[in-house]
């Protein structure tokens, strides 16, 4: 096996995260068939979630040097809960990848908070199964210079009236570099389906890259579905009407910059929880600004 | 209080504010009246030191101190204050974490210790109580979804508990019913004091019914272009701006 089997930016799913060139010619034991993070990983963990059951779990991906992947599935029963926290910070090459699957009235809630690594992706790929399913997938990114993350997701509804709930908010500071990739799928048998998924970059500096190619395959008729994509710089407006209150330009950077990823936290994750993810995130902010 | 002498005012490129000057005596409430496009906003703008608005000559100083070698939050800390015609906007920060940012961004420039939270509390539901303002929207996020009444009130609630030396007030009048209007001049006039001054702006004699003011300049064309005592008003409503454009 060689390193020219991992995708280049010539593979459309791969086209923001050069992963070829960010391994190198390095060989790797890959496993037949399947996802390329799947076979990097060599195993794929599988959880079940009971019908009526709630699981919370919670991942900390912060591996060293070298190419860390890692896969998992998960099956989620009707009726059942699964909420994921996925935290992504610092190391080579991190990759993730999850697969959710929804039985009928199931839900699901993440939220990654992605401070990127040389290369970092977190794919998430969920498959509504079941009717009347929720899924809230939401995501963060704060990249410093040098670091790349990726958010990846296809959520694809195969059952009538699910509803999806995307909301993927990042910054990057000059030289760094965010990626969002969000497909969704309505299949003709998922009508009544309601889906939206927004992404929100902004950019902290010249010489911050933010690439976002959101999609929405629709094949069903009766359903709704929304998107919009914006990335920019600071809102200079708000800025002015902070700092002509007093506010100094730096102090009013951060809190509206706080304020704009805030809006990404679910409410559902719950005060403490929210607030640990607001105060890495505020971290992040001190440190890009000294 | 405040001074402006010979002040020119460029906006890409153009001039709008032509050699204009006004003083304005502490403990004394001015009027600026003056048709659109006459440069009032402009004036306000540059005075806060926004962005392109370019100061090409002329000085403004407050209480002796030259505001326009100061940054915007450095003019706040020493006394201005701008209540905006159009209020912005601020998606994801409450009215609380905004004027507590605010109050003690200004107490730490004057060397003071941050107010304590309870004590902030406390203040900010008083000064709302006084506005008519919902406590439970002080919780919301900054003028998003506001009506262009409530945005004015919330213009004088911080304006109330910033407590500034010096207050411009642009158009306030605007967006606003006549019983918000009477609350809110009811609040402004609260704050008249002797060590404190204001600039009404506003094309109508509305609000000066409520704010009287002591004097009355007329902006056109970038210049004052006549001044008087509170008579003025009532002479700009029986007759318009027209022989003060035809002049200037």
């Amino acid at each position: 096996m060689s390193a020219a089997l991992l995708p280049t930016r010539r593979v459309e799913a791969w086209k923001y995260s050069d992963l070829h060139a960010a391994v190198g010619d390095a060989p790797f034991a890959l496993r037949e068939g399947g996802h390329i993070i799947e076979r990097l990983a060599g195993t794929t963990e599988r959880r079940e979630v009971r019908a009526g059951d709630h699981l919370v779990v919670a991942e900390r991906i912060d591996g060293g040097g070298g190419v860390d992947a890692r896969a998992a599935d998960f099956a989620v029963g009707e009726g059942a809960s699964l909420t994921r926290v996925v935290i992504q910070d610092g190391g080579e090459v991190q990759l993730s990848l999850a697969r959710v699957r929804l039985a009928a009235r199931a839900k699901l809630t993440q939220i990654v908070l992605a401070f990127g690594a040389r290369l970092a992706r977190v794919e998430t790929q969920v498959d509504v199964d079941g009717e009347g399913a929720f899924v809230e997938l939401n995501g963060l990114y704060l990249v410093a210079a040098g670091r790349h993350a990726d958010l990846t997701s296809v959520i694809h509804h195969h059952a009538p009236a699910g509803v999806t709930r995307q909301l993927v908010k990042g910054v990057a500071a000059k030289g760094g570099r965010g990626v969002f990739q969000g497909k969704i799928v309505v299949d003709r048998a998922a009508q009544k389906t309601d889906a939206r998924q927004h992404h929100h970059g902004m950019l902290l500096a010249a010489g911050a890259e933010i690439f976002a190619k959101p999609e929405l395959m629709i094949y069903a008729d009766d359903v709704q579905c929304a998107h919009g994509n914006t990335a920019g710089g600071i809102d200079e407006r708000a800025l002015f009407y902070m700092r002509s209150r007093g506010v100094t330009e730096a102090e009013a950077r951060a809190l509206l910059v706080e304020a704009f990823l805030a809006e990404a936290l679910p409410e559902s994750l719950g005060a403490e929880l929210r607030e640990d993810l607001m105060g890495r995130m505020r971290a992040w902010l001190r440190e890009a600004r000294s | 209080m405040l001074e402006i002498e010979n002040l020119h005012v460029s906006v890409d490129g153009a001039e709008i504010i032509r050699g204009l000057s006004l003083r304005v005596p502490a403990g004394e409430t001015h009027a600026l009246m003056g048709p659109n496009g006459s440069g009032k906003s402009t004036l306000a703008y540059a005075l806060s030191g926004r962005d392109g608005y370019e100061v090409t000559r002329g000085r403004a100083a407050l209480a002796g101190v030259d505001l326009l070698a100061l940054t915007p939050e450095e003019r706040a800390a020493s006394g201005l204050f701008l209540s905006f015609q159009y209020p912005v906007e601020i998606p994801g920060l409450s009215a609380i974490a905004f004027l507590k940012a605010a109050l003690n961004a200004q107490r730490a420039a004057r060397g003071e210790a941050p107010m304590p939270a309870p004590e902030l509390l406390k203040l900010l539901r008083a000064k709302a109580e006084a506005l008519k303002i919902d406590a439970e929207m002080l919780k919301r996020p900054l003028n998003v979804g506001f009506s262009g009444g409530e945005k004015k009130r919330f213009e004088a609630l911080q304006m109330a508990v910033l407590e500034p030396r010096f207050a411009i007030l642009d158009e306030t009048d605007s967006g606003l019913d006549i019983d918000a209007l009477r609350i809110v001049a009811e609040n402004v006039n609260a704050l008249r004091a002797p060590q404190r001054a204001m600039l009404v702006i506003t094309h109508y004699q509305r609000l000066l019914d409520y704010i009287k003011p002591d004097r009355v300049h007329v902006l056109a064309a970038g210049r004052i272009v006549a001044e008087g005592g509170p008579e003025l008003v009532h002479e700009l409503e029986r007759e318009g701006y027209d022989k003060y454009l035809r002049a200037a």
